[in-house]
């Protein structure tokens, strides 16, 4: 482990007051000893940089899935009073609403049997992919201020799903508080005609074999079996939560002096969350956050499509599971020293892990907790996991994200052959599809940690409990 | 001037040096757009903008994110940036082609540029400057 950190717990790690100065809190990290030695110095000053910040409440925290980023570090949470504390677009980062969603089909591995390679690329050809890519939805402007306010339920009553959809997204699939008029002409412009794309870099739309269910009980409650067949919508808010970022952070940077706020790093920029330019960027992030959701529900869409023309199977039988958001600010309840108190929550490539009982998760999880994805870098497992009651009192009802990078895109350009790697992974069984065999490399399995690790330091943490694993079995990639 | 790729595990990193100032700003766009594109022609596509910032960091950003909504909205890969800068403010003339996907799609889509380290520094005869994109 780095000098400087105190080990307080068997996967518990404390960053002290004095780290870097000016903190005002300590910063708490959950990590193995394994997965400690891809621990960046950077990702650490950037989570004690985070404990400067006026307000924060308790600690600033990371999950074991830690990693430099810029602002706040990937994996990075951190919650802040409503009066004395700040918003900062620095702790969502610019992919406002990256976030993953969960479906099952009737299906099992068998009836997939030769019929794989046509599905994924009925896929390809059913969802915008890669840099470039425009939807085929027209989305008149007065729709699109729709699209913000009502999120996934704009789409659904477009069509593009069913009512079930909704009480199984985090929010159920819009947050309130969406302010229309807080997102600029440009950031619309962007919004658009990117409405069901996926993007590009990480997001991907995976078809899924449930290997193991580690969890029956849990399992069943969730509605998913082993051997059936699933898929996964990973993407975000596209160029519009992009703008928004953009346009907010600006706002905000400028704004420092007016609240005399200074910082160790310009990136974290933020203004109180009780104030014009605060209000603003929350309002506005809504916006993108909800847009995210629709997005994710258009996509999720057109792949059932897919799937009932190929396999003559009910668009109804392909349950959504749940929808949680890996890049958000949130007013949510928490308890703070025996008292119930509204704090903004901040998760930067973290999950919502909320416990069984907790307020905002479907009344059919309820006794479970709510659903956790965690997407596997490209190849490799994706995790059901479910919230803990443990979660709620350390890291606001918060777990990892993801597996996290150890390998830099360009040294994994160097490392690794775009076209090798699709060919290993079909030797493998899992088929891959992007616009460019040169984006594969920078999202080989070998650039991330392994997803197993950082899944396995959660559960016995406490932070959330394993339910079930998913293999890959095709995967289209932005 | 130039620029080159440094390593950053989870975005992508650039040190941009140039002997002045625009040719610093001429080629972080040239930066962005090839770590978004690869290669890129001048085909007679111009867009021509103008700034005005706080400070010439934040003149930057603008400039650059000002560049992205371009790209983003209207699909022009740049290649070339005639660049002024007058204290703070700046006006700028990119040229390049239309976005071509059997050319231009082995990139990485750039979400945004970063504060975070970005400072422009002079080092005797040169300027430099870190830039971290967000892809």
């Amino acid at each position: 482990m780095l000098e400087g950190i105190n080990k307080i717990g068997d996967l518990e790690w404390e960053v002290p007051i004095g780290y870097v100065a000016d903190m005002r809190v300590p910063g708490r990290f959950f990590l193995s000893l394994a997965l400690a030695e891809t621990l960046e110095e950077g990702a650490v000053r950037q989570l004690a940089n985070v404990a400067t910040l006026p307000g924060i409440v308790k600690h600033s925290l990371a999950m074991p899935d830690i990693h430099w980023g810029y602002g706040f570090p990937i994996g990075g949470v951190a919650a802040f009073d409503m009066t004395e504390g700040v918003i900062s677009p620095g702790g969502v980062g610019f992919d406002i609403n990256c976030g993953v969603r969960l479906i099952t089909t009737p299906l099992t591995e068998a009836d997939l049997a030769g019929k794989k390679r046509d599905l994924i690329e009925r896929f390809f050809n059913a969802v915008p992919t890669g840099v470039g890519a425009k939807s085929t939805l027209r989305v008149s402007n007065k729709e699109l201020s729709d699209v913000m306010v009502n999120g996934a339920r704009w789409a659904v009553e477009r069509g593009f799903g069913i009512e079930e959809d909704l009480v199984r997204c985090e929010e159920e699939g819009a947050m309130p508080g969406a302010d229309p008029g807080a997102v600029s002409a440009k950031a619309r412009q962007r919004g658009l005609p990117q409405l069901g794309t996926l993007g590009a870099g990480n997001h991907f739309l995976e078809i899924q074999v449930v290997k193991e269910v580690v969890d029956p009980e849990a399992a069943r409650a969730f509605g998913i079996a082993e051997g059936q067949i699933c898929f996964m919508v990973h993407c975000g808010s596209r160029g519009l939560g992009h703008q928004v970022a953009t346009d907010h952070l600006r706002i905000l940077e400028s704004a420092l002096g007016k609240y005399r706020i200074r910082l160790p790093d310009r990136q974290l920029a933020c203004a109180p969350v009780d104030s014009p330019e605060g209000r603003a960027y929350y309002g506005a992030m809504v916006c993108a956050a909800n847009y995210a959701w629709a997005n994710r529900q258009v996509i999720m869409h057109e792949a059932r499509k897919v799937f009932s023309g190929m396999f003559g199977i009910d668009y109804d039988d392909m349950r959504l599971i749940y929808d949680v958001a890996h890049n958000v600010a949130k007013f949510e309840r928490h308890d703070i020293d025996s008292a119930s108190a509204e704090v903004c929550v901040h998760r930067k490539g973290a999950t919502r892990a909320f416990g069984p009982g907790a307020p905002g998760i479907p009344r059919e999880y309820a006794a479970i907790g709510q659903p956790v994805l965690i997407p596997g870098s490209m190849g490799t497992s994706s995790y059901l996991l479910r919230g803990t009651t443990t979660a709620m009192q350390k890291t606001w009802g918060s777990t990892c994200h993801g597996a996290g990078r150890v390998l830099s895109r360009s040294k994994a350009k160097k490392e690794v052959r775009g076209r090798e790697l699709r060919e290993q992974l079909a030797g493998e069984g899992i088929l891959v599809r992007a616009p460019h065999d040169a984006v594969l490399a920078e999202e080989a399995p070998e650039v991330y940690k392994p997803s197993h690790e950082v899944v396995r330091v959660v559960h016995e943490a406490g932070l959330s409990g394993i339910v079930a694993r998913l293999n890959p079995l095709g995967v289209i990639k932005g | 001037m130039s620029f080159e790729e440094l390593d950053h595990t989870a975005d992508v990193l650039m040190r941009v040096r140039g002997a002045t100032i625009t040719e610093v700003f001429s080629d972080a766009g040239r930066a962005m757009f090839h770590v978004m594109y690869g290669s890129c022609e001048d085909r007679g596509v111009k867009r021509r903008f103008a700034l005005e910032a706080e400070d010439l960091e934040s003149l930057l950003i603008d400039y650059l994110s000002e560049l992205l909504f371009i790209t983003d909205v209207e699909n022009i890969v740049f290649c070339s940036f005639d660049i002024d800068i007058e204290g703070t403010r700046l006006s700028a003339v990119a040229r390049g082609e239309p976005f071509d996907p059997a050319r231009h799609a082995a990139g990485a889509l750039i979400k945004g540029i970063s504060y975070f380290g970005l400072e422009i520094v002079k080092e005797e005869e040169t300027y430099a400057v870190d830039i971290i994109f967000d892809i």
